[in-house]
């Protein structure tokens, strides 16, 4: 209750919260609840795919966010644990109108998914020993590990061109293939050797990090 | 993420079945909403609906928080040369704990040879960005069905 955002006035229905600027209002909440519940229903591909219709509802349509704040946000949540589109519009209904919105937003958006997900696992599980449905199921999980194997090229494309950045990703693979590690422990150790690549060569020598022969 | 519940699901709980692993993450991937969806699944496989409940909640809680503290103290660290540079240490890794995760999945669950045809169509589609993962998904899906009646 303390926590709301302080643009909302008490009386909520009567007239729309004054315009801050021309590009940015606050919406009230049910505004708030029903966008996101529209994304959630026919936001399909998650992730990346998603951003588009994240960007018309939000930036174009509605005018809520600026162009400039959507970017901001856009990095912010790539930085933030879990599912990125979730992140995304978790930021932007918190900035909108606070912690109330932003968990009512968070349950719009899911819930569209968390009933299909629930009556699938229901038919799935009951049908599981179904020969077509077996079959159905091969076909998914070679599927998927098809966009999986798309998800890595994707990232690889990403990953500076540095040896260490290389040998820190093949060190992992290997320890994740025939060690049973904690992928946690291995995030862990990216971390660690990418802050060491920054702080090893400051202390010692003050060499262009760019040179990359250090560490 | 993929990979983060496939080795709390699958490998020290053994509430699922690597096959069974895979298709919560493929209908993760075609309802609307984020894949982290598939924790859903898995809950319910496990406890019904209070599991299902209760697994959806947990999964997307640190979401929240996180994106709450961080949108109060991005700015301290955004563009930081060393956040930037844990992100590059990090970003291999990640790539090679999904290549795992792709490859355990895979070894455990192929049984028919169409499947690696499966696997290297999808994997160029979604390189090439042309078809999106949805319609991927539902075509892997469509290609089994139509191997049970073909296949035997």
């Amino acid at each position: 209750m303390g926590m709301e955002h302080p643009r909302k006035d008490k009386g909520q229905g009567q007239m729309e919260i004054p315009l801050l600027s021309c590009t940015e209002s606050a919406p009230a909440l049910w505004q708030i609840v029903r966008t996101w519940l529209k994304i959630g229903t026919i936001g399909f591909g998650g992730g990346y795919a998603v951003l588009d219709l994240i960007h018309s509802e939000l930036v174009i349509k509605h005018k809520w966010i600026s162009e400039q704040r959507y970017e901001n946000m856009t990095a912010l949540s790539e930085m933030g644990p879990g599912a990125f589109t979730v992140n995304l519009l978790a930021a932007i209904a918190y900035r909108l109108g606070g912690v109330t919105a932003m968990i009512a937003a968070t349950i719009a958006l899911i819930l569209p998914s968390f009933l299909i997900i629930v009556a699938l696992a229901g038919v799935f599980l009951v049908w599981e020993k179904n020969l077509v449905v077996e079959s159905a199921v091969k076909g998914l999980t070679a599927g998927v590990v098809g966009l999986l194997i798309a998800v890595v090229w994707d990232m690889v494309k990403r990953i500076p061109g540095h040896w260490c950045c290389f040998s820190v990703g093949i060190a992992a693979l290997l320890l994740g293939l025939f060690f049973p590690v904690n992928p946690i422990w291995l995030v862990l150790m990216g971390a660690l050797a990418g802050a060491a690549r920054v702080l090893v060569p400051e202390r010692y020598g003050k060499k262009s990090v760019q040179g990359g022969r250090n560490l | 993420m993929i990979p983060l519940m496939q080795n709390a699901a699958v490998y020290q709980n053994g509430w699922l079945t690597s096959s069974q692993f895979g298709a919560a993450i493929a209908l993760g991937q075609i309802t609307p909403g984020p894949v982290a969806i598939s924790a859903t699944f898995i809950g319910y496989k496990v406890a019904g609906i209070g599991g299902a409940l209760v697994a959806t909640a947990a999964i997307f809680a640190p979401s929240l928080l996180c994106m709450y503290l961080l949108e109060k103290f991005y700015l301290k660290v955004r563009g930081k040369e060393l956040t930037n540079a844990i992100m590059h240490g990090v970003l291999p890794v990640v790539a090679a704990i999904i290549l795992t995760a792709a490859i355990s999945l895979g070894k455990e669950s192929m049984h028919s040879v169409w499947q690696i045809a499966v696997i290297a169509g999808v994997a160029g589609l979604a390189i090439s960005r042309k078809v999106s993962y949805g319609v991927l998904v539902a075509g892997a899906m469509t290609v089994g069905v139509f191997m049970a009646f073909v296949g035997r």
